[in-house]
């Protein structure tokens, strides 16, 4: 139920580690002791600690390409949580600990084990490890924002209020809350509302307009293959953000006719109740055909930051863009050959979309001779990249192909990359943002309802759309076999019909 | 003076030990509390100062007394704090909370921690806030987080203030109602905790306890001292799985006050934060195991919003709900929607990786409704997790290398299970399994990253680990770890690591050998001028590993040794240290192999060659080390010097030095040297004198039996003939005398067993020539002792003294040296019987006795004539003769009256004695040829013919 110690490591890359925070939390420790007896391991000195941490994540030495402790075969690497060993007098396993890693920073905390020592209880017996997830997710936030890259100055800002914010959320090892992303606000006296108590996650009152602001967005994730061993694969995942400072709203989402369920619905703890069919359809398994599409009711009461009231994933019938990409060795040079359609129901209007295609494990590019349809094309010879920029629209047969041949023949050798040798090449769309969401909700199909009728407006609501997309060529070392429920990944991957010999 | 606070308290907190080398505890406790007293300090910085207290109290209060002081001091700070400093009042709350527990000051109700605790209770309730800005809110919910780790550290301590938390909890509308939730929530669980330990309590004890009624009894048990807190179960939660009992109080299904206080806290659950929901729904779901009658659906209103959660600890909550209530609280269906769910989760794209794998254990400790396992910790999937189902969680190679391990070890436990029962399709889960392993295999052959590498051979290491007894797969993985390996040889010490590990944990697969083999194979195949310096590195590192598996045949490996350093390659000119002690980690394994025999001679020419061609010395001084013992000691011998190192040091420590050979060392110091034992662990005693007679009697009677042949009839010529034995310097040179080997009476275990016993002695004075050693096979304490014939060559035939020592060996192949007790050799022992030639009678013998006897007396010089005289009885007499000198008679025995006895001395000295009773005594006539002697011989006479008074008289 609580953690023992908790700290925050500042890296780059492995490199310039320092640990920025710490803290221990005496009492948790005291009862530690009582729970684990002799077996008992106390918390180390920092600079041990961090020696330990690196080692566990794989960071320490970073010259060296094999040390035992860090690279062990046996090394338990699939759990989430790490064993330090500590050395010396004191010796023994220091265990759960937990660790996550976002940008330059490393957070890391050791959760209290409730339970007795031996035999080792299994992580899903202890609360703390749970608790310990979700306040360093929270911490994490908070320091680095959404972004993942703030400037250091903003960064060392933040550390230095941890103690404060700690006093609010973890004051003696039991974390109770996360950190708020916002200035704190003061605590406020609620007025009055009769017998109603207010949220904890309510730190005061906003007094100002009243208004909900909802955003959605949505990503497909594709990877097209184009060969006859291996199915092309697409689905689209969605979040619902919203930002609104009325007591009580009810946000209703809806799908277009013949839309897919959503699934996998995940809420803010803030929704106050879910009807048990929103959670029925599952993306690990698609047994039944009548599932419940809809409309999805979310009643909340929301914290005064923006926050994300559901996640969803779902199944897509067409992937937004087909694409096919071919590559042939002839002579020195190689034959490339894409060719990009877009699909009819989505809209023909983007931000600023461009295509990229990086070739890795070969020299420089020296000729690049390859024509367009549509758009322009932009070689950056030094980093073996094409990058072609479609632009705001597609023509209007909705249809774009790049034709050409390149030679490399460069002085030095480009870019490299293990996945993508020989002929296994992608082609990955950038910015692709059509400024409509094809999938899941409509936009019409949102319904904002507010009890007890207090004026309000939705105001920007935003619709957006990401695309990211890759495009392999040849199918040898990605995936293994098609299977049903092959997996998707962060990248959506094309390919062409084009089958080596 | 100002001093830098801010750096001053981080480098404390930083390493304390290093902080306080330079000053003592006592003294910066001291100094943080003048300086949390002076009111010039700003509140930012006495935060500052607390923090010590917060973070190390028992370092800097290492007794209860310290402890007490420091918190009435802090106490004192605390009443003068102006009510605005909200901030440095909530830190000096909780300052206090952690010194007064981790001094134990609360376990033990001490005066102080009374105190604190009417402070919290006072300031808890205290809801005037007269300032509107909140402040003291927030200063209220610290106090309550302090009371909730009090009750947290000492169970029952706020039982009796039960009710009251109640009552502020439900009068609370602030947000900080949450506060008194998480505390209500826990005294109610300790509570109902005590009253399960209590014999006989039921309905009206917990009715009691709800309505704040405590009775007497109850206070008179907080008053009586500290509660008895070595029993630490109260600490740990109440729901560990199936084998996990929890105590139960019996009350009958009435209980409404128990009930209503758990709806109204779940009525109001939602309100909380997920972290408090989280406590609270775990507290609670640990009072209703211990009361069967509450039901357990009082949950099921909250399950469907846990269940929906983003957050991971609020769904974790509904896992424990379930692993406490099983079905009485989830049907069926529930548990195939929360498995379907647990699998989804574990794959979301919008998740972090860390919630995955958390997702991903869960599916591995599944509390199912009815679990067929006895949940010992070990991974098992849920029954219903179908393959199906699993195949969402199928690594691919975008995985991050946890999240693809994590879905490789859950997949592959999926297949073992359907190949198990023999499903339709089988084999090609399996099949999909093997394939990604290879995609692994083929990015680390094109260039991965460490990254990628290290997470493959664990990948390759769990697949086995599943899958060791699949022989297609695994024959076809070791042929391809042999190719990446000859393309990249760096990955040696992950390949050993991979073999030393696949060796240890799966002890009945021999998959480790055959990869061994098979990196032999393909090491000593490749031509040599393909090679290159990190190649044979590596190549080097890898043989000796194989040299350790006594079931591979080693010829190739001493084939690649020797044509490396053939004279035609660089090596052993470039004297490369390092190569060369990979080289010599080779042989040093090869000289423990059990097929030695066989590879001695060309390994002992690869040692040779090093010793004398090597560039480097150090190399050459090792390889002539080895040479010398592999020449010189048994196999066994070998064996047990080698081995001791490697065993005792371990796999680990063999890795990380430099070298093998800096380890090998230090186990050969050990089995080189020899030890010396602080006390005889043995000695040579006189064998007993009955058996030495016996034995000496049969020579006798040997002797006499080859009696035959001539003997001369004259004392002349018998004297002559006799003399000329001696132109042989070695003739009866030498006395042999019968000892054995008698350990020590302090029996030390350790040494009940000697073997290899190498005897040495040396000489005290220069009466005799020196002796060689004598090598005696084994002495076990428990076996009859060996014999040992000492032959002592006199130079004059005086009694002296030996000294000895013996070297030996014991069972755990350890040398010793021992030095044994001194060894007397009394004058009589150089006694001989005459040595005349073998063929002569009595009678010759007596004719020699006769010319000697006349000739000692005649001649002057060396020679002396002496009578001795002692009162004996005949029968005294003829027992004496009989018992001492029967070897030595010369003159028939039947012949009483008068006994004629010769003593040989080696190396030419003789004693003769005529014996006869006279009227008044017995007269020992004595002559020699060896006056020195006559000093001895009286002494001698006197003690055999006092003794022989003694027994007849």
């Amino acid at each position: 139920m609580s953690v023992r110690a908790l700290w925050i490591i500042s890296h780059e890359k492995g490199e310039n580690v320092s640990i920025r925070f710490s803290r221990r939390f005496s009492t948790v420790e005291h009862r530690a002791k009582c729970l684990a007896g002799p077996s008992h391991v106390a918390v180390p000195e920092e600079s041990t600690v961090l020696q330990l941490l690196l080692t566990e994540l794989g960071l320490s030495d970073s010259d060296k390409s094999y040390v035992a402790l860090r690279d062990d075969c046996l090394h338990r690497q699939r759990s989430p949580a790490l064993e330090l060993h500590v050395d010396g007098p004191g010796k023994g396993i220091l265990w759960p600990v937990l660790a996550i890693s976002q940008g330059p920073l490393i957070l890391a905390c050791l959760c209290l084990v409730d339970a007795p020592p031996e035999p080792r209880p299994p992580l899903a017996n202890l609360l703390s490890v749970s608790q310990g997830l979700t306040l360093l997710a929270g911490l994490q936030n908070f320091l680095l924002g959404s972004g993942n890259k703030p400037d250091s100055e903003a960064l060392a800002s933040r550390l230095a209020t941890l103690p404060s914010v700690l006093l609010q959320v973890c004051p003696l090892g039991t974390p109770l809350d996360v950190p708020l992303l916002g200035p704190p606000a003061t605590p406020t006296v609620p007025t009055p509302a009769g017998n109603q108590k207010q949220p904890a996650w309510k730190t005061g009152l906003h007094r100002g307009r009243a208004v909900v602001n909802v955003a959605l967005k949505e990503t497909v994730r594709s990877m097209q293959y184009g060969s006859q061993s291996r199915q092309d694969l697409w689905d689209v995942y969605g979040t619902c953000e919203v930002e609104g400072v009325l007591p009580n709203v009810t946000v209703t989402l809806t799908l277009p006719p013949n839309g897919s369920p959503l699934q996998d619905i995940l809420v803010h703890p803030c929704v106050t109740s879910l009807d048990s069919s929103i959670l029925t359809a599952s993306s690990v398994d698609n047994s039944d055909g009548s599932a419940f599409s809809g409309p999805y009711k979310f009643p909340f009461s929301p914290p005064l930051e923006p926050f994300r009231l559901c996640s969803y994933t779902s199944q897509v019938p067409v992937p937004p863009i087909l694409g096919s990409y071919e590559l042939r060795e002839e002579e020195n040079q190689l034959r490339v050959s894409v060719n990009l359609k877009l699909h009819e129901s989505v809209k023909n209007s983007f931000e600023f979309c461009e295509a990229h295609l990086p070739f890795f494990n070969r020299d420089q590019m020296g000729a690049v001779d390859v024509k367009v349809s549509s758009g322009q094309l932009d070689v950056s010879k030094e980093n073996n990249l094409l990058v072609w920029t479609l632009g705001q629209k597609f023509p209007k047969s909705r249809e774009v192909t790049l034709e050409g041949r390149i030679t490399f023949s460069g002085p030095t050798p480009g870019p490299t990359d293990p996945l993508c040798t020989e002929l296994t090449a992608y082609i990955k769309p950038e910015n692709f943002n059509p400024k409509s969401t094809l999938y899941g909700i409509q936009q019409d199909r949102c319904v904002v309802l507010v009890e007890r009728r207090q004026s309000f407006c939705v105001q920007d609501a935003a619709w957006v759309q990401t695309f990211s997309c890759r495009l392999v060529q040849e199918d040898v070392p990605l995936c293994g076999p098609s299977y049903k429920f092959q997996p998707l990944d962060p990248f959506c991957v094309w390919s062409s019909d084009y089958r080596p010999k | 003076m100002a001093v830098n606070w801010a750096d001053r308290v981080s480098a404390f907190s930083r390493s304390p030990s290093r902080f306080l080398s330079g000053t003592t505890a006592e003294a910066f406790l001291a100094e943080l509390l003048r300086e949390l007293r002076d009111d010039r300090a700003s509140d930012s910085v006495k935060v500052l100062l607390v923090s010590p207290l917060c973070e190390h109290p028992t370092l800097l209060c290492p007794s209860d007394s310290e402890g007490e002081e420091t918190a009435l001091e802090l106490m004192s700070v605390f009443a003068q704090c102006p009510a605005k400093s909200v901030q440095l009042r909530c830190h000096l709350l909780l300052a206090l909370a952690s010194v007064l527990v981790c001094s134990s000051c609360v376990s033990v109700r001490s005066p102080a921690s009374r105190d604190f605790l009417d402070l919290l209770l006072q300031v808890s309730q205290d809801t005037g806030d007269l300032h509107g800005d909140g402040a003291l809110l927030s200063l209220r919910a610290t106090a309550c987080d302090c009371l909730r780790e009090l009750e947290a550290c000492s169970p029952g301590l706020l039982s009796q203030h039960l009710e009251l938390f109640g009552g502020l909890r439900q009068r609370e509308s602030s947000r900080f109602h949450q506060a008194y939730a998480g505390l209500h929530s826990l005294v109610l669980r300790n509570a109902v905790y005590q009253l399960t330990q209590e014999t006989g309590a039921g309905a009206e004890q917990l009715k009691a306890l709800l309505g704040g009624n405590t009775s007497v009894a109850w206070e008179a048990d907080q008053d009586s001292g500290p509660t008895n807190n070595t029993d630490s179960t109260v600490l740990s939660s109440l729901i560990l799985g199936p084998m996990g009992t929890v105590p139960s109080l019996q009350t009958g299904p009435d209980c409404k006050e128990l009930r209503s206080i758990l709806s109204s806290l779940l009525e109001e659950s939602y309100l909380l934060t997920p972290l408090c929901q989280a406590a609270l729904l775990h507290r609670l779901t640990e009072v209703v195991a211990m009361v069967p009658g509450v039901p357990p659906a009082i949950f099921r209103a909250q399950l469907l919003r846990l269940l929906g959660t983003s957050k991971v600890c609020l769904l974790h909550t509904t896992l424990l709900m379930k692993c406490a209530f099983t079905d009485s609280l989830f049907s069926a269906e529930d548990e195939a929607f929360i498995v379907k769910r647990l699998v989804a989760l574990s794959q979301h794209p919008l998740l972090t990786d860390p919630e995955k794998l958390f997702y991903m254990d869960c599916i591995l400790h599944f509390p199912e409704n009815r679990p067929i396992g006895c949940g010992d910790g070990d991974e098992t999937l849920p029954v219903l997790l179908t393959p199906r189902l699993a195949a969402a969680l199928l690594p691919t190679v975008f995985n991050d290398s946890a999240t693809m391990l994590a879905r490789l070890n859950l997949l592959s436990l999926v297949y073992l299970e359907e190949g198990e029962e023999g499903e339709g399709g089988e084999g090609r889960g399996l099949a999909y399994l093997y394939e990604h392993l290879m995609s692994l295999l083929r990015i680390v052959e094109s260039g991965g990253s460490r990254e990628t590498v290290v997470a493959f051979f664990r990948a390759s290491f769990l697949f086995l680990w599943h899958f060791y007894h699949m022989e297609c797969y695994t024959s076809s993985l070791v042929e391809k770890l042999c190719e990446l390996y000859l393309r990249h040889s760096q990955l040696a010490p992950h390949l050993i690591g991979l073999a030393d590990h696949t060796q240890d944990r799966l002890c009945e697969s021999n998959w480790a050998e055959g990869l061994l083999k098979a990196l032999q194979r393909v090491i000593t195949d490749v031509p040599l001028a393909q090679l290159t310096s990190q190649d044979l590195r590596s190549h080097l590192k890898t043989l000796a590993r194989v040299a350790e598996e006594g079931k591979i045949a080693q010829r190739s490996t001493l084939h690649f040794l020797s044509s490396i350093i053939a004279p035609s390659s660089s090596l052993c000119v470039s004297g490369d240290w390092r190569l060369g002690n990979s080289v010599l980690a080779v042989c040093r394994r090869l000289l423990v192999h059990p097929s030695l025999d066989s590879l001695l001679v060309p390994l002992a020419d690869i040692l040779q060659h090093l010793a004398c061609r090597y560039g480097d010395t150090d190399v050459q001084d090792h390889a002539r080390l080895y040479y010398a013992l592999l020449t010189t000691l048994s196999q066994e011998k070998l064996a047990g010097v080698l081995a001791q190192g490697a065993t005792e040091g371990g796999r680990q420590v063999k890795k990380r030095s430099l070298s093998s050979i800096v380890a090998d060392s230090e186990g050969l110091t050990s089995m080189l040297t020899i030890h010396q034992t602080e006390r005889a662990i043995f000695s040579v005693v006189e064998m007993n004198p009955e058996l030495r007679r016996d034995t000496q009697a049969d020579k006798e009677s040997d002797l006499n039996q080859s009696e035959a042949g001539e003997c001369p009839d004259e004392a002349s010529a018998a004297l002559e003939a006799y003399r000329s034995q001696f132109d042989d310097p070695d003739f009866a040179s030498e006395i042999t005398l019968s000892y054995q080997l008698a350990h020590a009476q302090d029996p030390d275990p350790r040494f009940d067993q000697l073997f290899s016993i190498r005897l040495h002695f040396s000489l005290t004075d220069d009466h005799y020539e020196a002796l060689s050693d004598i090598s005696v096979p084994c002495l076990f304490r428990e076996r009859p002792p060996p014999a040992v014939q000492l032959r002592l060559k006199p130079r004059r035939p005086h009694p002296t003294t030996l000294r000895a020592s013996a070297i030996f060996t014991t069972q755990d192949g350890l040398s010793w040296h021992t030095v044994l007790p001194a060894i007397r050799v009394a004058f009589q022992q150089a006694f001989m019987p005459l040595p005349a030639p073998p063929a002569w009678r009595r009678g010759g013998k007596l004719n020699l006795f006769e010319g000697l006897w006349d000739e000692l007396c005649s001649e002057s010089g060396e020679c002396a004539a002496s009578l001795f005289c002692c009162q004996l009885k005949e029968a005294a007499l003829i027992g004496l003769v009989e018992k001492h000198f029967l070897p030595y008679l010369i003159s028939d025995w039947s012949r009483k009256e008068e006994f004629k006895v010769l003593f040989f001395l080696p190396p030419q000295s003789h004693v003769l004695l005529k014996i006869r009773s006279e009227e008044d005594a017995v007269h020992f006539d004595v002559a020699t040829d060896n006056w020195q002697l006559l000093s001895h011989i009286s002494s001698y006479l006197l003690t055999i013919t006092s003794s022989q008074e003694d027994t007849h008289s």
